[in-house]
């Protein structure tokens, strides 16, 4: 059987997570160890933000706490937070959360698992397995999930903005102006999905505002740590 | 040994004096050459499908191809306080801009390259500022920039373009076009491609090529116009929605022969088919204008 290349694999791992599994994909899967590990870990994150209960109020940082422990097994991060850091973590403003659970992820994986839960959001969210399930709890999943997610790169944007002042100032701009442009994006998309609950279109073009603000405060991240 | 003399200027001839006076600026002027960008070039050979790699901080970039199986590169530092980095490792060519100190002011973190690439070389190249040019290339391409244009000529491949703010052009190129941007405008003309997709939040997108038979075509902004160009011989399945902005269409459509798209709940939104349907076109838009019309 003629197997596909990397690169095509890629471009189908969304019409995968949705259980389509061509043979070709599945050969090819069968002998490439790296894109074996990056559906694997797809899936169990998949599995994961599949189990959120919309009752469960704190069910989101179970996934974090689980893509901590995959980047600890990875080796991307080294131990547990010790108690004394445990316990000032407790007292610290809700909107740390995120940066607390990896107090020593080097700022580009910290920034590419802000990518890693948008994606977990958005298979959890959008999934139309979940939402035939049951729309109502689907509906009050997607606001609970999206609050944290919201603050925290609202969070993470005024940290990253400390970290491009010594680059190219036309880059700086280009990146603040464009921040700022997502950020309107954003709060037009929640307007309208606040509006309009159901609107699926503006739902997509909410979590690709997302990611784009993922992306760019990734950029801005890496900025900061090429100038250091 | 040697000795020096000091002599008298009211003792020099005439013919001293206007020898300095020719003298004391060319050494000035050879001394500003020398302080000045240190133009540097570079050969390697290579072998077919090469790959040639380059991070620039900021600068122009021009590539283009040409017949001999050699990478040239000839590449501007803006100043001596950085340095352009090129090495070959198998059938591969890095090309970097470092600094040399940690003290470098960013208007001299610049430098521009002239960049000559077999054709069917594969490019990666990631330039913050400036523009990035490329003509000819057939291989694979992946551009990344924050501010800096890109414009690509006659290139074929598979061709992933990726700008914050920079624009994208897009002339003859026949490849598989995916362009991504959140400011930046694009226009793709004269396409013959068979998957183009590309999406940029507040930037226009036109696209003026051919709709090939089982070519798909996925435009998508959030604000900002979208433009298509069709021919009456064109064959297409459109689908096109703007939630909240409008929807211009010259094209007289049918109802689709394959109708398997959801009729939307929200916004403004246009389904059909122009002759056969043999390509498929899907534009979105959230506030901004999407025209579909007549190619001059």
């Amino acid at each position: 059987m003629a197997t596909i290349t990397c690169r095509e694999l890629l471009a189908h791992l969304e019409p995968w997570m949705e259980g389509e599994r061509p043979l070709d994909l599945q050969a090819h899967l069968r002998t490439c160890a790296h894109c074996s590990s990056v559906v694997n870990d797809l899936e169990s994150i998949h599995t994961e933000a599949s189990s959120w209960s919309a009752a469960e109020q704190d069910a989101p940082e179970r996934v974090w706490t689980s893509l901590r422990a995959q980047l600890e097994q990875e080796g991307l991060i080294r131990d547990a937070i010790p108690a004394h850091e445990d316990a000032a973590k407790a007292q610290a403003p809700r909107a740390g959360w995120f940066s607390s659970l990896f107090p020593r992820l080097p700022r580009p994986v910290l920034a590419g698992a802000y990518l890693a839960a948008l994606v977990a959001v958005a298979f959890a969210l959008s999934g139309p397995v979940n939402k035939r399930v049951n729309e109502a709890r689907w509906l009050k999943g997607t606001q609970i999930s999206t609050s944290p997610l919201s603050a925290q790169l609202d969070f993470d944007e005024q940290n990253s903005n400390s970290y491009v002042t010594r680059a190219n100032p036309a880059v700086t701009a280009s990146l603040h102006q464009n921040l700022a442009l997502v950020d309107k994006y954003i709060a037009l998309c929640e307007k309208s999905v606040n509006e309009e609950p159901q609107n699926e279109v503006a739902r997509d073009y909410l979590y690709e505002a997302y990611q784009q603000k993922a992306d760019l405060l990734t950029q801005m991240t890496e900025r900061g740590e090429n100038v250091q | 040994m040697s000795s020096s003399h000091f002599v008298p200027a009211q003792w020099l001839p005439k013919t001293s004096w206007i020898t300095a006076g020719l003298l004391v600026p060319s050494l000035l002027l050879c001394s500003a050459v020398a302080a000045g960008p240190r133009r540097q070039e570079q050969h390697f050979k290579v072998a077919a499908h090469p790959v040639i790699t380059v991070h620039n901080p900021n600068g122009l970039i021009t590539v283009k191809a040409w017949t001999k199986s050699e990478v040239l590169v000839i590449s501007t530092p803006a100043s001596d306080r950085i340095e352009v980095d090129a090495e070959q490792m198998g059938n591969r060519v890095d090309v970097s801009t470092r600094e040399l100190s940690d003290s470098v002011a960013p208007d001299d973190m610049r430098a521009d390259f002239q960049i000559n690439v077999p054709e069917d070389a594969e490019l990666q190249i990631h330039n913050d500022a400036g523009n990035v040019s490329v003509a000819n290339v057939l291989g694979d391409m992946n551009v990344e920039t924050v501010a800096a244009g890109v414009d690509l000529e006659d290139a074929a491949g598979y061709l992933t373009v990726k700008t914050v703010g920079g624009s994208f052009t897009c002339v003859r190129c026949s490849g598989r076009v995916e362009a991504s941007s959140i400011s930046g405008n694009f226009r793709l003309l004269d396409l013959r491609s068979y998957h183009v997709w590309a999406q940029t939040s507040s930037g226009n997108i036109l696209f003026n090529g051919e709709f090939l038979p089982n070519g798909t075509y996925s435009l998508k902004n959030y604000s900002g116009v979208i433009e298509v160009r069709f021919s009456p011989g064109d064959s297409f399945d459109l689908s096109a929605t703007s939630l909240k902005g409008k929807v211009n269409n010259e094209a007289k459509l049918t109802p689709s022969a394959h109708q398997h798209h959801f009729m939307p709940k929200w916004g403004n939104a246009l389904f059909g088919t122009f002759n056969e349907g043999r390509a498929k076109i899907e534009m979105t838009s959230f506030d901004g204008t999407i025209n579909i019309l007549k190619r001059d």
